[in-house]
C-alpha cells in the first residue's frame, strides 16, 4: 500500500553563519500521512518548516510538492498550493476578533480578497462559524484575539491554518501550553482531519505522549540532520535516537 | 431587518448629513467656505488613513497626489476648458498613475524608510512642478481657476463638494469594510501571517496605495475651483503633514477619525489665524499635546481595540515580525 | 571644460558639503543611536545661527567677537538640546513612529515661530572680521577665505567625532547602543543617560554648524526648510548612524549641487532627490549604513 508521495525533500541544506540548521535532509511524505518530527531544542525543526514554506531560502537542495519544484517559492505562492502552517508561537492577528482572524484565511483561500465592495461581514459566515466550532473557540468569536488565553490562541492558530483549506498541514507544537484535556481535544481533531478528510499532516512536538499516541511515522532531528526514522516503535528502539535525544532530555 | 439594523447603528451619521445639508441656510458665507475646506481636507485625510490606519504605514508624501490632482484639474480647466466634471476623474487617474510609479518602490520598504521615501517622492513632485515653469507656471502657480457657471458661488460649490466628498467617503467606507479592506487590516496587524495564508502582500499594498492616492487626487481636484488658484506648495512635506495631524487628532482607528480631525484642524486654523500670525506655534503646541497626552486622538479615548493596538506598538517602527520559533 | 571653473565648482561643492556634514552628522548620530528622526534638526541649526548673531552683536567691539560667539552659540544650543530631550523627546522613545515624527515636526513649527518672535523677520548679517573678509587665492582663483575656516571646522568635527566614537569608552558605549541597546543596558549602563548625551551632542554640533553658517551671506527665516531636506538626503545616501557615510554623503550632495549648477541649475535639487530615491530603493540603509537597521 504505497501512498502517493506528495512531499519530497532532497538534500536540503541551510546554515546560519556557522550554525548548521539543516544538513543533508532527505524526507518524503505520502498523501494522508500523519507524521511527526522530533528533536531537542535547536535541532532544526522550525527551520525545516521555514524552508519548506518559503520563509527562508535554502542553501542547497530541493523541495518538491506533488512533483512540482517549489524550492524558494515565496510563502504566499506556497500557501496557495494548499500548504498551510500553524506556528509554534501563535502567529495570529491580535487586533482582530477571533471570528475575523478565521474569516481572513477563508476569504483568502476563496480568492475573494480583491473584492472591494461587498461588506466582509456578509461573506463566508457558515464556513467561518464551522471552523470556529470544530476548533472549539466559537464562544470567543467576538473577543479581540490578542486577549485570548494561550491555549485558545493555539486553537485559533490551527483554525487559521485550516481556513486555508490545505492538503498539507504543518503544525509546530500544536499542543504547547495546553492542558491534558485540551491536548486530547486538539489531537483528536488533528487525527479526525487526517482520517476523514485525508489531510496530510506533519507536526513537531515535545510532548512524547502526543507523539507516540498519534504519529504513525516519526523522524528524529539532531543538529539539523536526521538521525532516525520509522514507526514510533522502531524509533523508540533505535539506539542512536535514545542516546542523543533521550539522553539530552533527561 | 438588515437595513433596519444598519440604520439604527448609523443614525448619528444620518443626522450629521442632514445637518450638513441645511448648514448653508443658517451660517454666513465665510463659514460656508470653511465647511468646504473641511470637506476637501477631510477627504484628503481619510484617503491618507487608508494607508496609515488600515495598512499601518506612515506616508509623509501623500500630498504629492493631492497636488497632482489639483494641477490636473487646474491645467485642464485653464488650458483646455475641460468641464469640471470631466476633470475630476482625470485627476483621480493622474494621481493614481503617479502612485503606481512611486508606490511600486515605496511599498518595498516599511516603517521609517517608507516614510522617508514617500517624503522624498513628495518633494520630488514638488520640485518638478516648481521647476517646470513653462507647463505649470512654477512658483507663480495657476491662477484664475473658475468653477463652471452652475457652481459659481459658495453655496452651490458647497453642495457640490458635499456631494462628491460624501460619495468618495461612501466608496472608501465600502472598501474598508470589504474583504480587501480587511486584508489591509491583516497586513497591518501581522504582515508575515498574511503572506502565509496566501496573499501577495506587496501587490495588495500597491493597490491600496494607488486607491488612496486616487482619492487624494479627487480632493485636490476639488480644491482648485474653490481656491481659484493653486501652487506647488500643495505637494510639499508641510502639506503632507496636514493629513497626519488630522488623523492623529481625530484618531486613526475609526473611519471618521480623520474627518473629525479635519473639522478640528480647520476650525482651529480659521479661528487662530483670525487674531494671530503665529499659527505654526499654536498648531505645533496642539500637536505636541495631542501626541503626548491623547494617544488615540479624539476617537480613541475609549474602546477595547485601543488597548490591544497600544500594547502592540511597544517598539518604534511598524510591523515587527513575530517570532518564528526556535531554530 | 575650463579647469579653473571645475576647480571653483569643486571647492564650492566641498564647502557646501562641509556645511551639510556639520548639520547632518548630528542628525545621523541621533537617528543611529536613538532611532529618532529629528525633523527639527535644521531648525535648531538656524537657532544656532541666530544666537551667533546675537552674541556677535553684543561682542562687536572685540576683535575675537565672532569666534567667541560661535563657541557661545554652540554651548547655548547644547543647553537647549538638553532641555528638549528631557522635556519632550524622552517621552516618545517607546511610542510608535508617527508620534515621534509628529513630535519633531511640531518642534519645527514651534521653533520656527519662536525664532520669528525673538529675532523678528528681518535678515541678520554678521560683518566678518578682516581675517576672513577677503578672498584667498588658490591656483589663481579667488575663494572666500571663510571657506577655509568652514572646511577646517568640518574636518575638526569629523575627526573629533571619529576619535570620540572609536577611541573613547563613552564612544564605544554609544556604538554598542546602535547595535543593541538591550545588551548595553544589560551591562548596567543606563540607556537614558546615553540618549540624553547623544542628543545633546547632536544638537551641539547643529548649533556649531549654524553658528559657523551665520557669517556666510545673511541669516533668514525659513533657511532651515531647504536645509533639512538636503540633510535628510545626506543621511539617507550615506547611511544612518555611520559617520563615514554622513561625510561621504555630504560631499556627494555638495558636489552634485555644485556641478549641476553648471548644466542644469534648476535641476540641482531634483537630481539630489533622484539619487536619494535611488539609494532608498536599491540600498535603503545607505552606502555605509548597517543593513540590520532596515
Amino acid at each position: 500500500m504505497k501512498e502517493e508521495v506528495i512531499l519530497k525533500v532532497e538534500h536540503l541544506n541551510k546554515a546560519f553563519g556557522g550554525l548548521r540548521a539543516c544538513h543533508e535532509v532527505n524526507y518524503e511524505m505520502g498523501a494522508g500521512e500523519l507524521s511527526a518530527i522530533i528533536g531537542p531544542n535547536g535541532a532544526g525543526k522550525s527551520t525545516f518548516f521555514n524552508l519548506l514554506t518559503g520563509y527562508h531560502r535554502v542553501d542547497s537542495g530541493e523541495v518538491l510538492y506533488k512533483n512540482r519544484d517549489i524550492t524558494n517559492w515565496p510563502p504566499y505562492r506556497i500557501a496557495r498550493l494548499g500548504i498551510a502552517r500553524a506556528f509554534q508561537v501563535s502567529n495570529i492577528y491580535p487586533a482582530l476578533t477571533t471570528y475575523e482572524n478565521v474569516r481572513q484565511a477563508i476569504l483568502t483561500q476563496q480568492k475573494r480578497t480583491l473584492n472591494l465592495f461587498t461588506p466582509a461581514k456578509q461573506l463566508v459566515k457558515e464556513e467561518t462559524l464551522e471552523l470556529l466550532e470544530i476548533t472549539g473557540i466559537s464562544e470567543h468569536s467576538n473577543v479581540i484575539s490578542g486577549n485570548l488565553s494561550q491555549g485558545d490562541k493555539k486553537r485559533l492558530e490551527l483554525a487559521i491554518a485550516l481556513g486555508c483549506k490545505p492538503e498539507l498541514l504543518f503544525l509546530d507544537e500544536p499542543t504547547a501550553g495546553m492542558s491534558g484535556e485540551e491536548t486530547h481535544e486538539t489531537m483528536g481533531l488533528v487525527e479526525r482531519l487526517n482520517r476523514e478528510m485525508g489531510l496530510t499532516i506533519l507536526f513537531t512536538e515535545h510532548d512524547m505522549s502526543v507523539v507516540f499516541g498519534y504519529a504513525r511515522r516519526l523522524t528524529v532531528l539532531h543538529q539539523g540532520a536526521i538521525i532516525a526514522q520509522g514507526t514510533p516503535q522502531e524509533v523508540r528502539e533505535n539506539e542512536t535516537a535514545q542516546k542523543i535525544y533521550l539522553g539530552e532530555e533527561a | 431587518m438588515q437595513r433596519y439594523v444598519v440604520m439604527k447603528k448609523y443614525w448619528w451619521l444620518a443626522l450629521v448629513f442632514v445637518g450638513a445639508l441645511i448648514l448653508p441656510l443658517v451660517i454666513q458665507v465665510f463659514w460656508i467656505h470653511i465647511a468646504i475646506e473641511i470637506l476637501i481636507l477631510g477627504l484628503f485625510a481619510v484617503s491618507f488613513n487608508m494607508i496609515f490606519g488600515y495598512m499601518g504605514q506612515l506616508s509623509f508624501g501623500h500630498a504629492a497626489y493631492y497636488g497632482v490632482g489639483a494641477y490636473a484639474t487646474g491645467l485642464l480647466m485653464l488650458k483646455a476648458s475641460v468641464p469640471l466634471l470631466v476633470c475630476l476623474p482625470v485627476s483621480m487617474i493622474a494621481a493614481g498613475i503617479c502612485a503606481l510609479i512611486f508606490g511600486y518602490f515605496c511599498i518595498r520598504l516599511t516603517g521609517i524608510y517608507f516614510a522617508i521615501l514617500t517624503m522624498a517622492f513628495g518633494q520630488l513632485m514638488y520640485y518638478i512642478i516648481f521647476q517646470w515653469y513653462s507647463f505649470t507656471g512654477g512658483d507663480d502657480g495657476l491662477q484664475g481657476i473658475v468653477p463652471p457657471d452652475f457652481l459659481f458661488g459658495a453655496i452651490p460649490y458647497y453642495y457640490f463638494t458635499l456631494f462628491i466628498v460624501t460619495a468618495g467617503l461612501i466608496v472608501m467606507w465600502f472598501i474598508s469594510e470589504s474583504p480587501f479592506g480587511y486584508t489591509m487590516r491583516a497586513i497591518r496587524d501581522n504582515t508575515d501571517r498574511t503572506r502565509f495564508i496566501g496573499i501577495n502582500v506587496r501587490r495588495y499594498m500597491l493597490i491600496n496605495f494607488v486607491i488612496a492616492a486616487m482619492f487624494a487626487g479627487l480632493a485636490g481636484g476639488l480644491l482648485g475651483p474653490f481656491n481659484r488658484s493653486i501652487a506647488p506648495d500643495l505637494c510639499n512635506w508641510h502639506q503632507s503633514g496636514i493629513p497626519v495631524f488630522m488623523t492623529v487628532i481625530g484618531g486613526p482607528l475609526g473611519f471618521f477619525g480623520p474627518m473629525i480631525g479635519s473639522l478640528i484642524y480647520t476650525f482651529l486654523f480659521a479661528f487662530v489665524t483670525g487674531f494671530t500670525e503665529y499659527w505654526p506655534l499654536v498648531i505645533g503646541v496642539v500637536i505636541t499635546l495631542v501626541v503626548l497626552y491623547m494617544p488615540g486622538g479624539v476617537l480613541g479615548l475609549a474602546g477595547e481595540r485601543m488597548k490591544v493596538y497600544r500594547s502592540k506598538r511597544v517598539k518604534a517602527g511598524a510591523n515587527e515580525s513575530v517570532d518564528m520559533g526556535s531554530v | 571644460m575650463d579647469l579653473s571653473l571645475v576647480m571653483a565648482q569643486f571647492l564650492s561643492g566641498l564647502f557646501r558639503g562641509m556645511m551639510l556634514f556639520l548639520i547632518a552628522s548630528g542628525l545621523s548620530l541621533i537617528f543611529g543611536v536613538m532611532n529618532i528622526l529629528n525633523f527639527a534638526h535644521a531648525s535648531l541649526w538656524l537657532v544656532g545661527a541666530y544666537f551667533a548673531y546675537t552674541f556677535w552683536y553684543l561682542l562687536q567691539d572685540y576683535g575675537f567677537g565672532l569666534w567667541l560667539s560661535i563657541a557661545l552659540a554652540s554651548l547655548t544650543l547644547a543647553g537647549i538640546g538638553w532641555i528638549i530631550e528631557v522635556v519632550l523627546i524622552r517621552r516618545v522613545y517607546d511610542r510608535g513612529l508617527p508620534e515621534q515624527l509628529l513630535l519633531t515636526y511640531a518642534m519645527v513649527l514651534i521653533i520656527g515661530d519662536l525664532i520669528k518672535l525673538t529675532w523678528g523677520v528681518e535678515d541678520r548679517i554678521i560683518a566678518r572680521p578682516p581675517l576672513v573678509a577677503g578672498p584667498v587665492f588658490f591656483l589663481g582663483i579667488p575663494f572666500d577665505s571663510y571657506f577655509i575656516f568652514v572646511i577646517l571646522v568640518g574636518a575638526a568635527v569629523a575627526i573629533g567625532l571619529w576619535w570620540f566614537l572609536k577611541k573613547t569608552r563613552y564612544g564605544h558605549i554609544v556604538r554598542a547602543a546602535v547595535f543593541s541597546r538591550e545588551m548595553v543596558s544589560a551591562l548596567g549602563i543606563p540607556i537614558p543617560r546615553i540618549y540624553t548625551g547623544v542628543f545633546v551632542l547632536g544638537i551641539f554640533i547643529a548649533g556649531l554648524a549654524g553658528a559657523v553658517q551665520a557669517p556666510v551671506g545673511s541669516i533668514t527665516l525659513g533657511m532651515d526648510m531647504a536645509v533639512i531636506i538636503q540633510a535628510f538626503c545626506v543621511v539617507v545616501i550615506g547611511g544612518f548612524g555611520s559617520l563615514l557615510g554622513t561625510f561621504v554623503g555630504s560631499i556627494i550632495v555638495g558636489e552634485v549641487y555644485a556641478f549641476s549648477i553648471l548644466f542644469w541649475p534648476q535641476g540641482a535639487l531634483v537630481l539630489i532627490f533622484v539619487v536619494t530615491a535611488l539609494i532608498l530603493i536599491i540600498r535603503p540603509w545607505g552606502l555605509f549604513g548597517t543593513p540590520m537597521r532596515a
